[in-house]
This record gives C-alpha cells, structure tokens and sequence, in this order.
C-alpha cells in the first residue's frame, strides 16, 4: 500500500489539475491555487460566493479567539503571581529611610514608613482628632490617609508598628542621626547612639564616627562568631562523643545485663572517657568566659526618640547603619549583606529574622532524596505494567487505581507515612538496631528519610504515567529492529526502549521534583519542624543522617506568614521565601531539563 | 479484506499450488510444510508449501493483505510477539523445525537476518548501530568489532560514503543510506538467511538499484526472501518467485516462467495488471 501511495498522489494531483483551469476559464476567474480548486470542484457551480462564509467556520476562527483567550489568561495570571513575589521579595531587604514623625499633640514617632493606605475614621477616631482636620476629612467623603510606620523598639513599646494619620501629622523630618540597628534579640532598634564604651575609652554619641563604629562592630561580631564556634562546634563534638560513649554502655548493658564483666569493664571506660571529656569541656568554658569578659568592655547606649535608654553589648548587634545618612553604595551594601545573611545563617526570633540556611538544605536535601526514591520504583513499575504485564482487565485496573493515586489529599499520604513509615517500621527499626537510644525515638519518628518515602509516594503515579507514556512512544520498527537482530527482549528494553524513553522520563521526573518540592502538609507529619536543632548533614559520621527532622522552605512560609507573633512583620519575609523556593524549584527543574535537552538532541536528530 | 473473506468462504476450494521453482544444487535451505496462521480468530495463510532454495533469491509477491509479510515474520518468528496468534504446519530450516521447544528463538533470529519496509536504524552511532547484534552476544573485543564493521559495511556497498563518520548518529544518514545501512546490521550476525520486507519501498530510483545490486552481490553467501510490490523488481533480482493471494500460495516457480508464462491465470492477471 504504502509503497504505491506517492505515485497515486502524483495522479491524482495531474488528474485534477486541468479542470479547474477549464472551470475558471468558464467564470472568467483568475488562476485558483490548488488547494481551492479542490474545493471549487466539490463546490457546486454558482454558490462559490458562500465560500468565505463557510471558511470562516470551518477554520474554527471563533476557537482559536476562545483558545488564544484561555491561554493568555493563564499566562497573565502567571506573570502577574510571579512579578508579585519577584517586586515584594526583591524589595524586602533594601533599607529605607527612617522617618521621625512629630504629631499635632506633640508625640512623636520614629520608624521606616511600612505601607501607606486611606481608610475610614471610625467616630471615635474622629473626636480625637481638631475640628480642622475633622472638616477636611468630612469634604473628602469621610477618608483619611494613614501610614504604617515600622517603629521597632519591642522591648520598650511592646508593639512592631504604629499607625499615623495624616490629619495628625504635625510634621515629618529624617534627621540624619538616627540609626537603624538590627539586634540578634527583640528585633531592631530605631534612634540614636548616645555613647559608645571602646574599653577604656567613652565617646559620646555626636563624636562616634562611622568608621570607629564599624570597626568595633565587626570585632565585636569576630568575638561572637568565636563564642559560637566554640559552642557549637567544639562542645557539641564533645556532647556527641559523650552521648556516643553512653549509648554503648547502654548497649553493653542491653546485651550482657548489668553483672557482666563485660558491662563493668565498659563502664569503667566510659567513666574514664567521659572525665577527660569532661575536663577539656572545662577548659572550652574558660575560653569562652574569657571572650565574654573581654566582649564586656565594648558597650553601646541608645536612645530612642522618646528619650528612654537602653545599653547593649556591641557583639548583640547584627548590623547598624544611619539610615537617612546613606550613600547609595551603603544602601546596596547593607541590601546585600542582609540577603547574605538570609541565605547563609540560622533563623533568628522563632524564624522571623536571620537567614534560612536550615529550610534550604532540608528542602535541596528531601527532594533529592525523594527523586532518588520516585525515580526507580516509579520507572521499573511502568516497565513491568508496560513491557511485561499481559494488557488485559487486571492491568487497566492497576493502571486506573495509578492515575486515581495521584488525587488523594497530600495529607491522607501524611497520615500513612506517619503511621506506616515512622509508626511502624520506624519503631521496628528502633526495636532492633537502636534499643539502646529506647525511649527516645531515632527512626521511630517523623524524619528525613520518612518525609521523602512520604513524598516518593505521593509522586511516584506522575512517573508512572509519564514512563508508561515514554515507553509506548517508543516506535514498535525500532524494537522489531533490535528484536530481529536476536536480541533478547530484556536487552533490547535496556538498549533501545530505554535510552529513547529517557527524556519522557525526565519530563515525569520533573514534573514529580516540582510538586514534591512545593508539598507542605504531608511533611508537617512527617519529619518538618520550625527549628531543627541539627541539620540532617554534618562531620559525624554516616555524615547524612536521614532519622533527623529538618526544616522546609514551604513550612518556613506557612510558619512566618501564620504563626508569628506579628503577621505584619512576618509579611516581606513570606515573599522573600517564597521567592527563594521557586528560585530553587526553577534552578533544580532548570537542571533537570538540561540533562533531558542533551538527551533529545541524541536522538532527534534529523529522520530523514 | 473483509469482503475478501466471504470470496474465501464462496471459493472453498482453491486450486491446488503450480510448483516449478528452480532447484539450488545446494538443495533447500526453508522447508515449509502446510503451514497455517492465524491472527485471533482470523485466518491470514492458508496450507502454504514451498522449499524455499539455498543461495538463491526468492521473491514473495501479491496483493496486499495476502499474507507476505506474514509468512516472512514466521520464518524467524517475529509473529510470536503478537498477542493471539495460533498456528499449524512446520516450518524447518536444515532440517530443524524452529517452533521446537528446544530451539531458542534468539538463536534463530540471529540465523536469520531481517531488513524491513522502513530503515530502522537506533539512534546510535553508525559503528554501534552495524555491531548491535555482536554486542548483544556480549562481545566486547575492539579488533573483532572493527572487523566486522568494516566487512559488513563494504558488503553492503556502504563503507566508501561512512568510513571517515563512523560514530556520527545514524539518523543523519540519508534514508537509502540507511536501508544499507540496516542491510549491514542485518549481515553482522552472520546469518544464513536474509529475509526483506519490501526494502525499497521508501527510497527513491537510484538508492532502489544500488539496493538491487547489492542483493546481487549478497546471493553469494545468503539465501535471500524478499517480499515485494515491484515486479519489475521481482523479475530482476530474483530466481524464484512465489505468488500469493488471499493467504495461498497459488504460484511458486522459477522468475522468469512466472513473468514470461505464467501457469496459473491468477498469476498472470496480477503480474499483467489485470487484477480485480
Ligand atoms: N497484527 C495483526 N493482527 C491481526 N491481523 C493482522 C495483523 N497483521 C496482519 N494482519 C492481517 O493478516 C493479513 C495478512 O497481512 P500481511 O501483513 O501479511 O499482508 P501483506 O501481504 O504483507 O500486505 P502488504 O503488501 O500490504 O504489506 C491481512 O488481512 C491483515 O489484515
Ligand atoms: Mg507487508
């Protein structure tokens, strides 16, 4: 048949081709391209006026407006969703300027101005205000303006932010001395620095120069970094090892009793052990009292607008510049070092200030891991539905019970990971490899290892379909091809079938990385907490711990924007998370097409 | 083809086969014995019989849908990847039956080498595409491969054109170049028989006769099937030709009796075009 299709298409065409040219010679109409002329000869004689009409129906035009229109929705709804979290989380870090504003009774307040709205005085309101103010906003239709101003100062005000109404603004200036200073407690201080105590040396808050401040700071923030090495890495390796050394007493315990020789020996070891650990313990707090006795000598004292002071350790802040005193390059220089912190540090004051380092490394971490649990079982099941089951009945009903798998509520797979993954082998794996950690759980609840088996689950039905599809678009000529050339079935699956289904693999892989890297509520019960005291990687060995919780971006984001103590404040960091999380989805799915683009070219290049 | 099978059932009994193939003094290298084949509950062939003759060119013609390529998948039982399928009859090569349990299809297969309508290529290079069938025996011995590369390619009068891009892809080439380039794979198992489903039913004039000359050239050492529409084609490079229809054969002998005289009117109603 195929073999002869060509040559009859040929004639066809010659058959065809004098007709119309008869046929127009007749209408006295110019020259008809082919295409109409096939419709010419359809059409009957005398109604070739119609044909525009019915063009324009059977073209489908009032589809293709329908179909322009949907996908221009979409695209809008995107770009505006994306510009939304790019300005906001863009903006967030860049330091403005810090107004003092006087009100009409005389107070005053000082902080960054945070968003501007006008709203309706309540009567209340109004009686507060003067009887001009009152006239003016009864002309505009009972609005007024207010401005949000961030005043900070928590530990004095006990409030975040305050609102100013227009009407009673006396006046607004931005005095050049007044500071902005971010303290690792209680949020960030607004006013001015009335002394400064350099050791021996006091300078009062109108000679402090800038560069004498800034030197200070840094040494300061050295001897606080050093503190904190000490602490966290030097006494938690000795926190380890001690812990490490009780756990196998507890096991020689566990396996020989109490009365053994074996159990008195151990301990005895242990005891000695943990009395030299104990001593360099003792020397590591020295070395930190030290530092803070020296850290003590380096203080500075504010002074917030109303007056009120407040001493502080230089080594308590984490950054101060004069806010309306800045040059460009200073502002872009604190917008920088803030991102740098918010991607390198620990979270700070329960999660709403400081860096995300920890979600970073939880999210990167549980996604891989999850791929590289989706990826096999996903693909090796789609083989055996695609290449080896018999297509019958039982199998388009496994298939179904797939592709229905994959609209069961996220957090119906939660409740089973928890239950099966943690509850159940978890504490089974404890029962026999960790009694001596008994009661404390290691596997036995929600983790690393756990969240991502949770989650291989809730995407293994997109790698599944995506692989079925995969493999069945594989061209049966090139199987028979493979097949004829004796080889097994098997082979030819690894040789041929695979490596040309790899990219549609991809696709599924992606697909999966992508909703498993933007799931929320299944992790919360398996393994994502606020404030992981530990990431689930460090320098003991195994080096990957897969028992231990970690944070998550997108639990950062629900914590910030819904759980702190001022939704108001946890608002920029909200968009700056989320602007990080998708930064990393597009960055990893970034990755991923790259490697299936340079596994496409291979294999569509030019058929003939 | 459904109205063909009610012409089957009026027709019940169909003429019995003129037989008068000319004989290889090498003897018969197929023997097909009333084999019988059926897709589901439908019959595709009917008791065909023929010896098929060693180091000769056999072409299969017919009208489509009367069973060519089916009887050609049959013998190196590529029909049995095809779900339902039922047969009957023998079919042996030297005088082995090949749907005796004790023959391991993948052995077959590589015994007989096959070349279908469309180039196939993989979308490997050129050199791992001709070697597939050694590396799937696991042979990894560079000089052996490079040898039968080169060998199999010059065979196929293809080496001259892809000797200096060996490891460019193979879907590059042009689509004749490829149909070579598949005969060569084809060849690289060392088979005794190569069998063609209409190998140049997608190239064009030249790349028709180059293919044509190298089936010349291959008779030498192969025993050749070929099924073609061609019969312009069938009458040039082939010594035998059997004629089929509806799944029988009705007509098997030498080439150029069928074209010039045929036995059977069937034949020379389909040979001279006027078929219906
Ligand atoms: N996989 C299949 N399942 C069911 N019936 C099939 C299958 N393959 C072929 N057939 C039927 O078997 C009959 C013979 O088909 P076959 O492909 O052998 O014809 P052919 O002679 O090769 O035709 P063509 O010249 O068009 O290639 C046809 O009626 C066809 O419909
Ligand atoms: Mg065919």
């Amino acid at each position: 048949m195929k073999a002869k299709e060509p040559k009859k298409r040929k004639e066809k065409k010659e058959a065809r081709m004098p007709a119309p040219e008869g046929d127009s010679g007749n209408h006295n109409e110019p020259p008809l391209e082919t295409t109409q002329a096939v419709e010419a000869e359809k059409s009957p004689p005398g109604r070739t006026g119609f044909r525009a009409a019915l063009d324009f129906k059977a073209r489908g035009e009032p589809f293709i407006w329908i179909m322009g229109g949907a996908l221009a929705l979409g695209v809008l709804m995107i770009i505006g969703f994306l510009v939304l979290v790019l300005w906001n989380g863009i903006v967030t870090f860049y330091p403005g300027p810090v107004e003092v504003v006087t009100l009409k009774n005389g107070k005053q307040i000082a902080g960054e101005p945070f968003r501007s709205e006008s709203f309706h005085p309540s009567p209340e309101q109004m009686k507060g205000l003067d009887p001009e103010s009152q006239r003016a906003i009864r002309e505009a239709d009972g609005f007024a303006s207010r401005t949000l101003y961030r005043i900070g100062n928590f530990d004095v005000y006990n409030e975040d932010f305050k609102w100013a109404v227009a009407h009673q603004v006396a006046k607004t200036e931005t005095p050049p001395g007044i500071f902005f200073i971010e303290r690792k407690e209680w949020g960030p201080f607004i006013g001015f620095i009335k002394a400064l105590k350099l050791d021996s040396r006091r300078i009062s808050g109108e000679e402090v120069s800038l560069d004498t401040l800034y030197s200070a700071h840094d040494e300061a923030v050295d001897r606080r970094e050093a503190v904190r090495s000490i602490e966290v890495d030097e006494i938690g390796a000795i926190n380890y090892y001690i812990e490490e050394d009780r756990l196998a007493l507890r096991r020689t315990e566990l396996d020989y009793g109490k009365k053994s020789a074996e159990y008195r020996a151990e301990k005895e070891k242990f005891e000695r052990q943990t009395k030299e650990r104990r001593a360099g313990f003792a020397t590591l707090k020295k070395k930190i009292a030290a530092i803070n006795k020296e850290d003590e000598k380096y203080q500075i004292t504010l002074r917030e607008i109303g007056g009120r002071e407040k001493h502080l350790r230089l080594s308590e802040i984490v950054r101060l510049y004069p806010a309306n005193n800045l040059s460009l390059f200073g502002k872009i220089g604190v917008y920088f070092s803030r991102w740098g912190e918010f991607l390198t540090d620990d979270p700070r004051e329960a999660n709403t200030e400081g860096g995300v380092l920890p979600a970073i490394f939880g999210t990167v971490m549980m996604t891989l891991l999850m791929v590289v649990f989706v990826a096999p079982f996903g693909v090796v099941t789609a083989l055996y539905l695609r290449e080896y089951a018999k297509q019958g009945t039982l199998v388009s009903i496994v298939r179904i019970c797939v592709n229905n798998l994959a609209g069961v509520p996220s957090i119906v797979y939660g409740v089973f990971g928890l239950g099966f993954f943690a509850y159940t082998i978890g504490v089974r794996i404890d029962q026999l490899f960790y009694p001596e950690r008994l009661p404390n759980p290691t596997f036995g609840t929600g983790g690393l290892l756990w969240a991502s088996l949770t989650l291989a689950l809730l995407t293994v039905p997109v790698v599944i379909v995506a692989t079925e599809e995969a493999l069945s678009a594989v061209p049966r000529s090139m199987r028979e091809g493979s097949l004829a050339c004796g080889a097994s079935k098997w082979q030819t699956i690894r040789n041929i079938v695979l490596p040309q289904a790899m990219p549609g693999i991809m696709t599924g892989l992606i697909l999966a990385m992508a909703r498993g890297a933007g799931e929320v509520a299944p992790l919360m019960l398996v393994g994502v907490v606020k404030l992981a005291p530990e990431l689930p990687f460090d320098t003991f060995f195994p080096f990957l711990h897969p028992e231990r919780s970690f944070m998550h971006l997108g639990f950062h984001i629900y914590d910030v924007g819904f759980q702190s103590r001022n939704s108001e404040a946890g608002k920029p960091m909200v968009f700056v998370t989320t602007l990080l999380l998708i930064t990393i989805i597009a960055l990893m799915n970034a990755f991923a097409i790259m490697i299936r683009n340079r596994l496409r070219r291979k294999f569509v290049e030019g058929q003939f | 083809m459904v109205s063909n099978a009610t012409v089957i059932e009026q027709e019940a009994e169909f003429e019995t086969t003129a037989y008068h193939p000319i004989e290889s003094e090498l003897g018969s290298v197929i023997d097909i014995d009333n084999f019988n084949f059926w897709y589901g509950q439908k019959q595709a062939l009917f008791n065909n019989t023929l010896k098929i003759q060693k180091e000769l060119v056999t072409a299969l013609i017919g009208p489509s849908g009367c069973g060519k390529s089916t009887l050609l998948r049959s013998l190196n039982r590529m029909n049995d990847l095809i779900d339902g399928i039922r047969r009957d009859g023998t079919i042996a090569i030297e005088g082995t039956d090949i749907h005796d349990p004790r023959v391991e299809v993948i052995e077959l297969r590589k015994r007989l080498g096959m070349v279908f309508q469309k180039p196939n290529p993989f979308p490997m290079s050129i050199f791992e595409n001709v070697v597939y069938p050694l590396r799937v025996d696991g042979i990894r011995d560079k000089r052996l491969l490079e040898e039968t590369c080169e060998r199999t390619l010059r065979d196929a009068a293809l080496w001259d054109e892809v000797s200096d891009r060996l490891q460019d892809n193979a879907l590059g080439l042009s689509g004749g170049q490829q149909q070579r380039l598949c005969i060569a794979r084809a060849i690289a198992s060392e088979p005794e028989i190569i069998l063609m489903d209409e190998p140049c039913s997608a190239l064009d004039p030249i790349a028709t006769a180059r293919i044509e000359d190298l089936i010349a050239q291959l008779k030498e050492h192969f025993s050749i099937v070929i099924v073609t529409h061609n019969m312009q084609q069938a009458a040039r490079v082939s010594d035998n030709t059997a004629f089929m229809f509806l799944g029988r054969l009705i007509e098997y002998g030498e080439t150029k009796k069928i074209f010039m005289n045929p036995m059977h009117v069937r034949t020379s109603d389909y040979i001279t075009g006027r078929f219906g």
